[in-house]
């Protein structure tokens, strides 16, 4: 399943409000429950907390990639959000976090889950494309970004 | 077996296209009595480059791997079942690796003269065409390539075999 399948304006949200990771998570969770693409979102929010408590999926240059497998989610589901001012994320660069990806998946599809995240960990090696991404104004600017990735 | 197609390999990667192309390849096999087998590639390599960029923890990639593998085994074995209740003999094989190096390998080690895949997801970027496995695999396999369309009509064909 390509990337660009998932994406789509109803699961972004540009900017976020939020200004705390955990708010963030909260942020991304509810554009998904609003899209009608999860069940519990108090069960999910639970799950990506747990991994999260794990290590930060705060990574360099502003991307965090929160995830989590979940059965309140029947197939890959990803949500997006922009936060052009950063948020704290305790990313390993220390920055602050501007571009989420929230990626569930139910437990039992974890290929599709994996190719998912090594698209974004691809795509987001360029500057070029995370500066474009930050600079968005709308989801739809940001599904044209994609696609014209 | 005097045809053209001595031996076919169907490549399987979990989606409903690889099963949909699974179903035609029976039904081709047994039309044509070529041997069969089925393909399962472990994308370790994505796996790989999650730890490196650190979205995955050396824990994750761990506990991923081993779904990997076991979503392996269902999916050949679900292919196993579909042949075996068309009276066709499959081999199945699980690789980790590129999936399509692996596929690629496969074909010259088992001298496959066909390789069948699922219908490819749209192009909708050029970075789709860069990484989309199937779509590799099509442009770098060492034979004749035949990819599966038409969901609904292949079920059909399927289920009238015999």
């Amino acid at each position: 399943m390509a990337l660009l399948d998932l994406i789509a304006e109803d699961i972004i949200k540009v900017p976020l409000v939020a200004t705390a990771k955990s708010e963030v998570i909260k942020e991304l969770i509810q554009v998904l429950k609003d899209a009608g693409k999860i069940g519990d979102a108090a069960k999910v929010y639970e799950a990506v907390m747990n991994r999260e408590d794990m290590g930060s999926t705060g990574l360099e240059k502003g991307i965090a990639v929160p995830h989590a497998k979940t059965d309140q989610v029947k197939t890959l589901t990803i949500a997006i959000g922009v936060a052009p001012s950063g948020v704290e994320f305790n990313a390993i660069d220390g920055a602050l976090s501007k571009i989420f990806f929230l990626i569930l998946a139910p437990p039992d599809q974890s290929g599709p889950h994996i190719e998912a995240l090594a698209d974004i960990a691809r795509i987001t090696r360029s500057e070029a494309f995370c500066r474009l991404l930050n600079a968005s104004k709308s989801a739809k600017e940001v599904v044209d970004i994609f696609c014209e990735e | 077996m005097d045809g053209p197609l001595k031996k076919i390999l169907v490549y399987i990667d979990g989606t409903e296209q690889s099963i949909t192309a699974a179903q035609y390849a029976i039904c081709l096999s047994k039309a044509t009595g070529a041997e069969l087998t089925a393909l399962y590639v472990v994308n370790v390599r994505a796996l790989n480059d999650l730890v490196k960029a650190r979205i995955f923890l050396e824990t994750e990639q761990a506990e991923y791997q081993r779904d990997l593998h076991a979503d392996a085994e269902r999916y050949l074995n679900h292919v196993k079942n579909l042949a075996r209740s068309k009276g066709v003999v499959i081999a199945s094989e699980s690789r980790s690796g590129t999936p399509y190096m692996e596929i690629k390998n496969v074909i010259i080690e088992r001298e496959i003269d066909l390789l069948i895949i699922g219908e490819l997801s749209h192009i909708r970027s050029r970075r789709d065409e860069f990484f989309n496995e199937a779509e590799r695999a099509m442009r770098n396999a060492p034979c004749s390539v035949l990819i599966v369309k038409n969901e609904d009509r292949v079920w059909d064909m399927f289920e009238q075999q015999i």
